[in-house]
């Protein structure tokens, strides 16, 4: 004989559907990016603004309170960080100055060695990611 | 108990009445077609009669989803809308009947653009009937004020814990100044009592998620879920309604029954038309025409059995909605309580109309007409145009 499954049925749910909280932990979302972030730790300034600004909880703070690394399994390449990241906007600002035709933004990592060498977020392909930063 | 006779417009009525509840948050955007009862509210509270925090948002749809916020963080909450505002709420209105969220709702019914019109008609909320929230039609200040006080208690009731929305008519009711019988704060504060969320989002000592995604394998049952709630609201509305009577001494029920016991012709409506009516009915009663009027006070949770047990006996029925489908056949009230009707196994003749769209007036000579046809002509199962020039 076959034992009935343990399912919740209607009558075992929460009013208003409400759940124990963090359930997104367990639901990883990183996959979703297209653009991956690179953190260039020697340029940061550990202003947190990238922090700060992230739409999810992509981005770790250390056990000292300082800037850590990415949390790739949440992130999901919306780029706001590198928008946001002053140091980013400073070199644009700089490359910018110095060719004034040059039309670059924090999404061209790959194609301005100024910037890829000064800038503390890079936003670069997938493909980029995996073979020259070694993000998988 | 002592009570206060004031002259009161409806407006000022759901007004005094949300003073007098004090709901914790308030929050509003109160542009045209809203009426006064945000702009009166505002005045008691920077008169410091309330304590309520009174928050203005960027538009309706902020509103409701400042209000669910609000609730969500076990708040009692309050907010007002019209017409185009409520449609404005229309998405969240969804999410806090999921929620559970016991919001309450002072609306006034003013009809829908387009055309662009501000007058009565019950467009608005009648396009929010499937949104899960509790809807109760007053017919009067007095309705309006009682029932607003009701609503709290049968909103936030264990076994319902749903929104709900208390209407009154644009204009005919809302700015027309009546009677108003007052009760004293203190027996308001006593009957609507302590409010005791389910859930608190603030509690940082249990932190829960609120509003989380459910897809295809669990949607269904949140659904039946509601469902059930709704359920409940027919039973917990009654007792609510018999412990308001005992304190404030009057009694509400889900439909009013005026004189339906012998009538042979019956008109169902909702909201002020029906004291139109009631006048109509007491005409042609003296001239020998057994007329009685069924208002439908409480139109969701749909009160299908009381309706059938008040007009199961008449000869003929006339319904009138005062809004439009649109799809060719009768408008809501007309289609629900034929089905009604037709899960009681019970066939009788029924005339719909849709009248008063947009504010037209309606008249005690249009309706003891409407009987008069119920009597002498034959019914058509077309819906048909009340007042309309043709
Ligand atoms: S790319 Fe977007 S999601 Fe990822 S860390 Fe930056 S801001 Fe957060
Ligand atoms: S990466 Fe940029 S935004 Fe983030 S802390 Fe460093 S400097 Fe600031």
């Amino acid at each position: 004989m076959t034992k009935k499954p343990d399912i919740k049925t209607w009558k075992d749910l929460n009013v208003g559907g409400i759940i124990e909280s963090g359930t997104s932990e367990h639901f990883k979302t990183g996959d979703w990016r297209v653009k991956v972030p690179v953190w260039q730790s020697q340029n940061c300034i550990q202003c947190m603004t990238c922090w700060a600004f992230c739409p999810d909880n992509a981005i770790k703070v250390t056990d000292e309170g300082k800037r850590g690394n990415y949390d790739y399994n949440f992130c999901k390449g919306c780029g706001i960080c590198a928008e946001e990241c002053p140091v980013s906007k400073k070199v644009i600002n700089e490359i910018k100055k110095a060719a004034p035709n040059a039309n670059i933004t924090s999404w061209d990592a790959e194609t301005n060695q100024t910037f890829k060498e000064k800038a503390s977020i890079l936003m670069v392909s997938i493909k980029d990611a995996k073979e020259k930063y070694n993000i998988k | 108990m002592e009570k206060t006779i004031v002259a009161r417009t409806g407006n000022e009525a759901m007004a005094e009445a949300m003073r007098q509840i004090n709901p914790d948050v308030c929050a509003a955007y109160p542009i045209t077609p809203a009426t006064e009862i945000m702009q009166i509210f505002s005045s008691f509270v920077n008169d410091g009669l309330v304590k309520t925090n009174l928050i203005t948002v960027e538009s309706e749809h902020s509103a409701i989803s400042a209000c669910m916020g609000s609730a969500a963080s076990g708040a009692r909450t309050m907010t007002a809308t019209s017409s185009q505002g409520l449609a404005l709420m229309h998405e969240i209105l969804y999410i806090a009947s999921a929620l559970r969220l016991p919001i309450v709702l002072a609306e006034v019914n003013r009809a829908l653009s387009g055309p662009i019109n501000i007058h009565c008609d019950h467009s608005d909320t009648m396009g929010e009937r499937d949104a899960g929230w509790i809807q109760i039609y007053a017919e009067n200040s007095q309705e309006a004020y009682d029932l607003l006080i009701n609503a709290v208690r049968i909103a936030e009731h264990r076994d319902v814990s749903l929104p709900i929305m208390v209407s009154t008519d644009g204009f005919i009711i809302s700015h027309e100044m009546e009677r108003l019988e007052m009760y004293p704060d203190s027996e308001i504060q006593k009957f609507i009592g302590e409010y005791k969320p389910n859930y608190n989002l603030l509690n940082i000592d249990n932190p829960i998620t609120v509003g989380s995604l459910v897809l295809t394998d669990y949607y269904l049952e949140h659904k039946r879920v509601q469902h059930e709630a709704m359920k409940n609201a027919m039973k917990v509305i009654p007792e609510i309604f018999a412990e308001f009577k005992k304190v404030f001494g009057r009694q509400y029920d889900f439909v009013e029954n005026y004189k339906c016991d012998d009538a042979d012709y019956i008109l169902i409506c909702l909201g002020s038309t029906a004291g139109t009516s009631k006048v109509a009915v007491e005409e042609l009663r003296q001239e020998g025409i057994k007329a009685g009027l069924l208002k439908i006070r409480v139109f969701r949770p749909f009160p299908a059995e009381e309706i059938v047990k008040y007009i199961s006996k008449a000869k003929a029925i006339a319904i009138l909605d005062r809004s439009e489908s649109l799809s060719t056949q009768a408008g809501p009230v007309a289609t629900e309580v034929k089905a009604a009707l037709y899960d009681a196994g019970k066939i009788i003749p029924m005339q719909s109309y849709v009248y008063g769209l947009g504010g037209r007036e309606i008249y005690v000579d249009q309706i003891k007409d409407v009987y008069r046809k119920l009597k002498n002509t034959k019914i058509s199962e077309q819906v048909k145009y009340l007042g309309v020039k043709e």
